[in-house]
């Protein structure tokens, strides 16, 4: 199943960059985030509560940040197990500038799905899939702000 | 003259107790110290187990054990083969593979069993089964048959060079001689995807060891439960007449409820035995997707030859045909669909190879119709495309090609599923096809409506399908018939029930002979304590092949008592009538006597009897056809199209059926249209979407839509012909399966004659309104 | 295991009082704590009906209910409509058009069809299909049940 899309940060792509890669922060924008742990460099692991559809289950599960170019662009992996399935991704993002002290995220990735949330909930995986994204990314963007506004 | 109930439309003697809930159902069965099972099944359909994690639900509240393949120890073995596979055809490949009760190395489709949990309640067990974690290793799935062959493909089986799991081809004259004469030469490409049977129960066991007795009694929701019983002992090390089978009332079968040796029917009694405790699992509806089998899943490339008035000469068939991970079923489904590519029509000269692909989806095995559909579809899609092409009207180009009535008994020169002969018994087609015609009114359509309705802005279209079912296979199958001092009757046969109305349609034969009321005779079904003899109810075989067995044993139980009552009455059997439940001297109704007292007398308690006198009024007897009695028909059907949407209305549907001697016109006439809304489905709106990955994407009756009252047409009107098989003194036929088996050829024959305008070819099934649209999109780019 | 409730409610018409785990669906305290099998499970997920039981008289699909739900309610199953020698006219009307083959479905088509009849007493075909449009049947293709239906409004009548 393909995801992509696009979100418009009211920062630079500098702060945004920051933001992103901040684990603290990252736990706190995705919906069901239960834990959210960096055990690597580049590897963090987590706990979310999924809901999707008739289904819903804790997915446990490891991300994986790889051809990072700072502050351009990076490749993400997830996967994740739990009793509802499983789930297993990888998506490239993107930070264009936009010249107006905004910047543009483009992520584009595969995901595939097994289990009980495909068979069962595959036909909402897609909505759920686009909300939780949107959810987050606004939520990176609050604490962009609140940053900024932080060091204002 | 005794009383007629062969042909009669007789209510059914089960329904009451269906109707107030007082019909036993396999999850029913309640026994006190019962254990329930759960199972945990591979999220994946490809991948190495690495390892299972048991210990957190072993410790679980309320569960008894836990078993994965690794705890069954030497006991651990997969099913047998079901139908023998390699048939006496030259240069045939078979690959016998076949499921396990617990999956050991790897996981070949989502929905294989991997472990299971044992608790107090099923909740329980749920909770523990959710609580095992089982570590893959994903490899890449086989899922499309095309690439399931090419070179580079994952194999589903590692021990085997390629996924194929056979290979047969058939010839019959010389098809490229014929190609080599013909005025024109018809290909075509067709994709026919898988469905689900979907009966309204699902699957189910109850197995209950009784260590003190030594006996295993199972409940089962099967179809056959004769080699159920037989393949069980000889699993377990036990006597046959250690295990008892009963089939009681079972919810739909369709085919996929049949002699599998699923996994949990292999687990449920090793585990009752085990633990001596009576065990029960019952399968939810999403384990009914994933884990019970479907069908369907062919591509064929074909090929007709014919001259310029629309004779065919020749039909080339090659196709794939997909089994899923394993192929306990042997060759039925695709010899079913060669054997059916002929159809009703006379071609002399036929070639067809077919290859079976292993790949990472559910097991394939017979669903109502199976395979026939498919051969049905491609004859009829490519009947269409000569009519097109040569310019003759569609009835025309099939009228031209019906095999003659003085033709039979015909061969087709080629072998079917039993792997003889295939012989059409008896048959005459233009009768119900111009019947068909005439009912739905197919000129008046053509020539009015249509055009009428067209100016209208409303796409019309109707379909005109003549089709042949083979039914009513042996080997053999046989009954017990009894007459109590009651005077009431008993029969036992060997096949089980799920829904066909055996316990009225035998009762009518039985009661015919006997001069009883058909509600005098108490039927047992599918209960191996009562009979033991047989093989299971499928190919649309139970009223062919039982119910003649059924009618031997009463007419030799008829026999007995015109012997015995000969004696009795001091009268010859020829004056004596069977009426009423008396044996009457003709005339002289004074000099009479009750089947209830002669089945006493013939039982005596004192004295002596003649030597080698039997007692009772018993008598059993067998049934095993020469070969199978073919049915046949014509489906018709009006359809509109909504050009916006592309939903597809069916106004009228019509069948003009002849199944041989109809045993009772009300049964058969709820198997047509049964068979026809599951046909409706396989048309329009079935289908199961399996993604790259091998996952099933549309698990539950929330995605995967059966038809529902609203999508059936207002009326399947259904005519009837009677030419009776020569094969049985019943001269019946099956019908089980003819209802579904022309209904999406037919649809697609209606969809390309309503949509003409946008030359749209359907060379596809199932279709829906999103890929009619896709199709048409794809058209006008 | 979590903790026990008294539930008491009515079934055809019988008083019951049990102590049941509120998770306990109430398709299976029907079926399990009460032997009233009957109603039968098709898909556990209120889409076949064949769940289907009188809830204080409205038609309620009790797969999609936690026993505990009917705490203080009346529930119909089946089993309350007629007995065997005793068939309810709707009953009766099913067995004489041949309005049912293998027999799962039924007891949830019975179910939903009687307070169906009571309010429309003379109903068309169209309103019949409707009025069973959410009961799934594999086996009749529909066309007996909705002649049982016909049938069943004309016995109620008279």
């Amino acid at each position: 199943m393909r995801i992509e899309g696009e979100y418009t940060f009211s920062g630079t792509r500098e702060d945004v960059w920051e933001i992103v890669r901040d684990p603290e922060i990252l736990s706190t924008a995705l919906p069901g985030t239960q834990k959210f742990e960096q055990v690597g460099e580049n590897e963090y692991e987590g706990r979310m509560n999924v809901r999707i559809g008739p289904v819903s289950g804790t997915f446990g599960g490891k991300l994986t940040v790889s051809n990072e170019i700072p502050p351009e662009s990076y490749t993400l992996t997830v996967e994740g197990t739990g009793k509802v399935g499983f789930l297993k991704g990888t998506g490239d993002v993107e930070l264009l500038d936009q010249g107006d002290g905004t910047t543009l995220m483009k992520y584009d990735g595969e995901v595939q799905i097994g289990g009980r949330v495909a068979s069962v909930g595959q036909r909402l995986f897609d909505t759920v899939s686009k909300s939780m994204i949107k959810q987050g990314l606004e939520k990176l963007d609050e604490a962009l702000q609140a940053r900024s506004s932080d060091a204002d | 003259m005794t009383k007629e109930f062969i042909g009669k439309r007789i209510k059914r003697n089960e329904d009451p107790r269906l109707l107030t809930g007082q019909a036993l159902f396999v999850d029913d069965v309640d026994i006190p110290g019962m254990l329930h099972a759960a199972f945990v099944r591979s999220d994946y359909a490809h991948a190495k187990i690495v390892s299972i994690d048991t210990s957190t639900a072993r410790q679980m509240p309320g569960v008894v054990a836990v078993y994965t393949a690794e705890d069954m120890g030497d006991e651990w073995q997969p099913g047998p083969p079901l139908v023998s596979p390699p048939p006496t055809v030259e240069d045939v490949v078979f690959h016998s593979r076949r499921q396990a009760p617990l999956v050991k190395d790897k996981v070949r489709h989502a929905g294989e069993t991997v472990a299971v949990v044992v608790a107090e309640s099923r909740y329980l067990a749920e909770d523990a089964a959710e609580e095992i974690w089982v570590e893959y290793d994903p490899l890449p799935a086989v899922v499309d048959i095309e690439k399931g062959l090419e070179p580079n493909s994952p194999l589903v089986h590692d021990d085997l060079e390629s996924n194929l799991a056979a290979h047969l081809s058939q010839e019959k004259g010389d098809y490229e001689a014929a190609k080599a004469q013909a005025d024109v030469v018809i290909s075509k490409k067709i994709h026919i995807d898988r469905g689900a049977a979907a009966a309204m129960e699902n699957r189910g066991i109850v197995a209950h060891w009784d260590e003190k007795g030594q006996l295993l009694t199972i409940w089962d929701t099967t179809q056959a439960p004769i080699p159920i019983r037989n393949g069980t002992a000889a699993r377990l090390g036990l006597s046959e007449n250690q295990v008892r089978v009963i089939a009681p009332f079972v919810g739909g079968g369709f085919g996929p409820k049949i002699m599998m040796f699923y996994p949990e029917e292999m687990l449920i009694p090793w585990i009752s035995m085990k633990l001596c405790r009576p065990i029960k699992w019952i399968e939810d509806r999403r384990e009914n997707f994933y884990a019970t089998t479907q069908e369907r899943g062919q591509v064929h490339e074909v090929e007709m030859a014919l001259t310029k008035d629309g004779k065919i000469l020749g039909l080339k068939d090659d196709f794939l045909h997909d089994t899923g991970a394993f192929d306990p079923y042997g060759l039925t489904i695709p010899l079913n669909t060669q054997s059916h590519v002929m159809g009703p029509y006379e071609i002399a000269n036929f070639s067809s190879e077919f290859k079976v692909v292993f790949t990472n989806k559910t097991i394939v095995t017979p669903v109502r119709g199976a395979g026939r559909p498919q051969g049905v579809y491609i004859i009829e899609r490519l009947m269409d495309a000569a009519a097109r092409e040569l310019d003759i009207d569609p009835i025309e180009i099939r009228k031209k090609n019906l095999i003659a009535p003085d033709a039979f008994p015909y061969s087709h020169s080629i072998i079917d599923q039993a792997f003889a002969e295939l012989i059409l018994d008896s048959g005459d087609y233009l009768p119900t096809f111009e019947k068909a015609i005439e009912m739905i009114g197919y000129r008046q359509f053509i020539e009015q409506e249509q055009p009428r309705l067209r100016a209208e802005g409303k796409y019309v279209g109707i379909g005109i399908t003549p089709f042949i079912e083979t039914t009513g296979v042996g080997p053999y199958e046989g009954a017990r018939v009894q007459i109590e001092p009651s005077g009431k009757v008993n029969l036992a046969t060997g096949i089980g029930t799920q829904g066909q109305g055996h316990f009225t349609s035998f009762a009518q034969i039985v009661a015919e002979q006997l001069g009883v009321d058909v509600t005098d005779v108490r039927i047992i079904t599918g209960d191996t304590a009562e009979f033991h003899w047989g093989t299971g109810t499928f190919a649309s075989r139970g009223a062919v092949v039982a119910g003649n067995a059924v009618y031997a044993a009463a007419s030799g139980v008829r026999k007995k008592v015109l012997k015995m009552a000969s004696k009795v009455l001091d009268a010859p059997e020829e004056e004596l009538e069977i009426q009423d439940g008396m044996v009457r001297v003709a005339d002289i109704p004074r000099m009479s006597i009750s089947l209830g007292e002669l089945a006493a007398q013939a039982n005596p308690l004192r004295g002596a009897v003649e030597p080698g006198t039997e007692p009772g009024l018993e008598a059993t007897d067998y049934f095993g056809p020469q070969y199978g009695a073919t049915a046949f028909g014509t489906h018709a059907m009006i359809i509109e199209v909504d050009p916006e949407t592309m939903l597809v209305e069916i106004k009228r549907y019509v069948t003009a059926e002849d199944c041989g001697r109809m045993l009772n016109p009300l049964i058969v006439e709820g198997q047509v249209h049964g068979g026809v809304s599951m046909g409706i489905g396989n048309a329009y709106y079935e289908q199961l979407h399996f993604d790259e990955n091998g996952q099933l994407l549309n698990a539950s009756l929330a995605d995967y839509l059966i038809p529902s009252s609203m999508e059936m047409p207002p009326r399947i009107e259904v005519g009837h012909a009677e030419t009776k098989s020569p094969l049985s003194e019943l001269g019946t036929k099956g019908v089980g399966e003819a209802g579904t088996i022309p209904v999406p050829a037919c649809f697609a024959q209606a969809l390309e004659n309503a949509l003409q305008d946008f030359d749209l070819e359907i060379a596809e099934t199932p279709l829906s309104p999103n890929r009619l649209y896709e199709l048409l999109y794809k058209k006008e780019q | 295991m979590s903790d026990l409730f008294n539930l008491s409610l009515t079934v055809n018409g019988a008083a019951y009082e049990r102590q049941v785990e509120p998770r306990l669906l109430l398709s299976d305290f029907l079926r399990q704590n009460l032997g009233l099998t009957g109603t039968h499970v098709g898909c556990e997920h209120g889409v076949c009906g064949a769940c289907t039981i009188l809830f204080d008289g409205e038609p309620a699909r009790s797969c999609l209910i936690f026993a505990v739900q009917a705490h203080g309610h009346e529930v119909l199953t089946v089993e309350g409509m007629g007995t065997i020698d005793n068939l309810h006219p709707l009953q009766e009307a099913f067995w004489e058009a041949h309005g049912l083959q293998c027999g799962f479905c039924t007891p949830g088509f019975l179910t939903t069809l009687l307070p169906f009849l009571e309010e429309n007493p003379d109903p068309s075909e169209e309103e019949i299909r409707e009025a069973i449009s959410g009961n799934l049947c594999r086996c009749t293709g529909y066309q007996h049940i909705v002649d049982a239906v016909k049938l069943a409004a004309e016995k109620m009548r008279t």
